[in-house]
């Protein structure tokens, strides 16, 4: 590993509008790390939003955008599993047959989402938290069939001081949040969510982790709907510092 | 209407237009199945044991009930018994010399009629009446040419004197089978059906083979397991050591 | 043939099915118990990625070599004395059945399952020609007497409960009957077994075709296909194209994974290899066989964006891991086949066109191509789709006002980071205690059930300056 990594962050339209918070977290945390953060100018979107609808001209000229703002960069950690696997996935399809397309090849290779990012590349798994009580996980679709990723949150998670990591029945289960299906059929995707939640709550956990702002949005909005007492909140929120760290 | 032609170029049409998705292959299929078949064989002779004890599990597994005799002289008294704990009072066998074993004397003697279905094929109003007679029937009795270990599965070929619902209308299926029968996997299964479809059709036989797995079943009312829809309620296999003399194809 | 357009949009279809108690509760028990009994039965299989690699692979082998395939298998169903018909459309399909009916001279037909017959309304015309069409599958049984059409691929009476079928049964025997499954099934094999004994047409669909030895397979675990295909006088197998897989040993791959993917059993009760008429040796069968290929959209779909899909099995476990199909079931998609294959299928059979709403009855989250045996990429090819209703411009226009919208703000990064003050902006009579609860127009489709975030006082980006100084 060279001296001091350096990643470009793809802070996602949802966690930029929405969840700042999650963006500062993970920059700070990775800062700690020794790792040099930058937030490469004229970033938007993935374009994920559009692909899903079939709107793959528009899509493809997001994804241009996108790959161009990542030109220079030598790893980007995007804190969302959706917008990961559409920059590795979908954008050399794309952007195929274009002037972009070997940038967009490139880019793919290099991207990773936040959990991947610390336990596969940066091989740091040992974290503590100040939060407390017992926490599940909710696999996210594109994380975890999408990217095949279902070890790295849990190894952060099992191996989080200070909470306890439970089971969560129908972990690989559906939030309904599918991006425009939510608002196209929203009593189904309602009736989706309502599921999870109640999986939620019999796992007895006090807090559902998630690692993608999709889901993170659809289940918040839930549970502050139900008036749960359960949160809902991104896996960078539980990782304060490394275990022994000074606060 | 549409015609071989129209329809096959139609076909190739589409075929033109596209390499297709991926580079692939089909299953490599045996060169020569019947040698390929007659390796199995006796690789299987020595693994028999095991196979057999493998087979008995899964065809408990699957509601079936294994019996086991050492010779076919006590397979009478098996059937005997399975009609008495059914009640049964008519039963239809494969022609004996299908079956191997003729067990007339003994369940007639215990007041049970028994119909063997004949080797020759008699004029149709004959037929209704076989077939009216296997309809009635409580318990129908057959061989099997195999024994999949694997999935607890009987393979049955219909052929002259071998009629297919003998193993379908009775409420009760007992089929009798021995070593040679048995097989492993459903990938030995291939091999068989390659070998018997390799070369000239055997001239008694039949057009269909039937893989049994174990009684009737459906679950289609509320996912509520019953039994008995409309093929057999129960099926029994009884495993005779030494071997039965009969074999339909060998 | 292309089924009616649906009147009444998916949402509100979906809706309904989403009110229906019943419906919930049957969907739920019954897809759980499957996605159970299928894990199981792989859990204990290890093979079992390696042949569903190997199933797929099959498969679209055949595809590349299909015309030889076919070919063999026309020639050795003709060698067996069986005869092959070619039905373009469903309605011809239909004419070939009801032609041979009428030349058999047969009243009543008792059918095996066969979702190829659903896809062309064969029991209609079956019966406005003088045949009776006699269902014989208990779940098709049930709904043919419900006057309704299946609601799952390998279950089609799952939505109905024990109580709704005693009443059915009722209804049609004219006295009392118990609630009870074992009754139930009493009651359908002795009724059933007298249409059996006395029909003269038996119809079934096919699961697999072997082109080597011109061997139609069926699949079943009542026996009723047996029934079918050895009692009556003439047997006719309708057949999409894709079924005929080229030798024996290709179709013990598939018999390997097929009924571990349907229902969790290492193999279905019954598998019949039925190769051409009775023979002369025989006892009984039919006395002809009739093979009729059906293409009906399929042969398109051989050089088209839906090609993958010609691999499906029919097993339904796709459907039973759908987080769409588990909430709304089978009927709500408003067409033969329900669940994320039935929607590429319902394209393939009626058009893309068809499928404008029902290409978003997906949350694209995978668990199908997970499960599918054959590995079908199901949300690839509904993106699609997708993409050719916008092709198309069919898409409400308020919704690609929206997108194109959406597209040109995300080209112009300047205009997209205004969409932070914009946003604060116009939602600020909406914001209560730091969530919004409702919001108007399009946006209450999310607030209806669910908070929003506000956008954030300072997003990411206006806070990124900040941020990088801390940094330093």
């Amino acid at each position: 590993m060279t001296a001091s990594p350096h990643v470009a962050l793809m802070i996602t339209c949802l966690a930029d509008m929405f969840y700042p918070e999650v963006g500062e977290r993970i920059v700070r945390l990775l800062r700690r790390l020794g790792v040099t953060v930058t937030l490469p100018p004229g970033q938007t979107c993935c374009g994920l939003p559009l692909f899903n609808s079939g709107y793959h001209a528009d899509a493809a000229a997001v994804a241009r955008r996108t790959v161009v703002a990542f030109a220079d960069a030598e790893t980007v950690v995007v804190p969302s599993g959706s917008c990961a696997w559409m920059v590795r996935h979908e954008y050399a399809g794309l952007l195929e047959g274009g002037p972009d397309a070997a940038a967009a090849r490139r880019l793919a290779g290099r991207t990773y989402e936040f959990s991947q990012y610390l336990v596969r590349v940066l091989g740091r798994t040992e974290f503590e938290t100040d939060a407390g009580g017992r926490v599940t996980y909710h696999d996210s679709c594109h994380l975890l069939r999408g990217l095949h990723e279902a070890e790295s949150p849990r190894t952060l998670l099992r191996n989080l001081a200070g909470v306890e990591l439970v089971d969560l029945p129908g972990s690989d289960e559906c939030c309904g949040f599918g991006g425009s299906f939510s608002v196209r059929l929203p009593e189904v995707s309602t009736a989706i969510l309502d599921r999870k939640l109640a999986n939620v709550e019999a796992s007895g956990a006090s807090c559902v982790v998630a690692c993608d702002a999709g889901c993170l949005m659809q289940m918040k909005g839930g549970l502050g709907r139900r008036g749960s007492a359960v949160r809902a909140v991104h896996l960078a929120e539980l990782l304060d510092r490394e275990r022994g760290a000074a606060r | 209407m549409t015609t071989r032609a129209e329809f096959l170029a139609r076909i190739r049409g589409q075929m033109a237009t596209t390499r297709g998705l991926v580079e692939a292959a089909t299953a490599s299929r045996p060169a020569r199945p019947r040698e390929r078949l007659e390796v199995l064989r006796r690789e299987l002779v020595e693994r028999r044991p095991r196979s057999l004890e493998r087979f008995r599990t899964e065809f408990e597994r699957v509601a079936g009930v294994f019996h086991r005799v050492a010779t076919v002289a006590q397979v009478p008294a098996v059937l005997e018994r399975i009609c008495r704990e059914r009640d049964a009072r008519s039963v239809v066998t494969w022609a004996t010399s299908r079956l191997g074993v003729d067990a007339e004397p003994a369940l007639t003697a215990a007041g049970v009629a028994v119909h063997a279905m004949p080797t020759a094929v008699p004029a149709l109003d004959e037929r209704q009446r076989l077939r009216d007679i296997i309809a009635r029937a409580d318990v129908g009795v057959t061989g099997a040419e195999l024994a999949v270990a694997e999935t607890g599965t009987l393979v049955l070929r219909s052929a002259a004197g071998q009629p297919r619902s003998t193993s379908l209308l009775p409420a009760c299926h007992v089929a009798l089978f021995d070593g040679a029968a048995l097989v492993e996997t459903l990938e030995h299964v291939g091999i068989v059906l390659e070998a018997w479809h390799d070369g000239a059709a055997p001239d008694d036989g039949g057009a269909v083979i039937n893989l049994i797995t174990g009684p009737s079943r459906t679950a289609d009312i509320e996912l509520t397991l019953t039994r008995g829809v409309h093929g057999p309620e129960e099926v029994h296999a009884i495993f005779v050591d030494a071997g039965l003399p009969a074999r339909p194809h060998a | 043939m292309s089924e009616p357009p649906i009147r009444t949009p998916l949402r509100d279809r979906a809706q309904q099915a989403l009110g229906d108690r019943f419906l919930h509760e049957a969907l739920d028990i019954a897809t759980t118990k499957f996605i159970g009994l299928r894990r199981e039965a792989f859990g204990e299989f290890p093979e079992g990625e390696r042949l569903r690699d190997d199933a797929r692979a099959i498969k679209e082998a055949t595809l590349q070599r299909l015309d030889e395939h076919l070919d063999r298998l026309i020639d050795n169903v003709e060698r067996r004395g069986g005869h092959v018909h070619f039905a373009t459309t469903g309605d011809e399909a239909r004419d070939i059945i009801l032609d041979i009916a009428r030349r058999t001279g047969a009243r009543m037909a008792v059918k095996s399952k066969s979702m190829a017959t659903e896809e062309i309304h064969l029991n209609d015309a079956l019966a406005a020609a003088g045949v009776t069409p006699v269902e014989t599958d208990l779940g098709e049984y049930i709904i043919q007497l419900a006057h309704e059409r299946p609601s799952h691929i390998i279950a089609p009476a799952i939505h109905k409960t024990k109580g709704q079928v005693a009443e059915l049964f009722a209804r049609e025997l004219q006295r009392e009957v118990a609630a009870d499954p074992e009754v139930l099934t009493r009651i359908a094999r002795a009724e059933l077994r007298e249409k059996f004994l006395q029909a003269d047409l038996g119809i079934t669909g096919a699961n697999f075709a072997v082109a080597d030895t011109g061997t139609v397979v069926l699949v079943t675990n009542e026996g009723n296909g047996r029934m079918v295909t050895s009692l009556p006088r003439v047997h006719v197998a309708v057949m999409g194209i894709e079924k005929v897989v080229p030798s024996m040993t290709d179709l013990m791959v598939f018999l390997s994974v097929l009924a571990k993917s349907a229902t969790g059993q290492k193999l279905s009760v019954y598998t019949t290899l039925v190769q051409g008429p009775r023979r002369a040796p025989e006892l009984e069968g039919p006395e002809e066989f009739h093979l009729v290929l059906l293409d009906n959209g399929r042969i398109a779909q051989i050089g088209g964006p839906l090609r993958e899909a010609l691999a499906c099995l029919r097993c339904g476990a796709c459907l039973n891991v759908c987080p769409v199909y588990r909430q709304i079931g089978g009927h709500a998609y408003g067409y033969t086949y329900p669940g994320p294959i039935g929607i590429l299928l319902t394209a393939m059979l009626n058009g893309p066109r068809a499928v404008k709403e029902l290409s978003h009855a997906s949350s694209l989250c995978g668990a199908c191509a997970d499960a599918c045996p054959v590995r079908i990429d199901i949300p690839r090819m509904l993106i699609d789709l997708r993409k050719q209703v916008h092709d198309a411009k069919i898409a409400p226009w308020p919704e690609r006002v929206v997108f194109k919208a959406l597209a040109w703000l995300l080209r112009h990064p300047g205009l997209y980071r205004l969409g932070g003050p914009l946003g604060r902006l116009l939602q600020w009579p909406f914001v209560r205690g730091g969530r919004i609860r409702t919001l108007p127009l399009f946006f209450g489709q999310w607030t209806q059930t669910r908070d929003l975030p506000p956008v954030a006082a300072r997003t990411f980006q206006e806070r990124w300056a900040a941020l990088e100084r801390e940094g330093r």
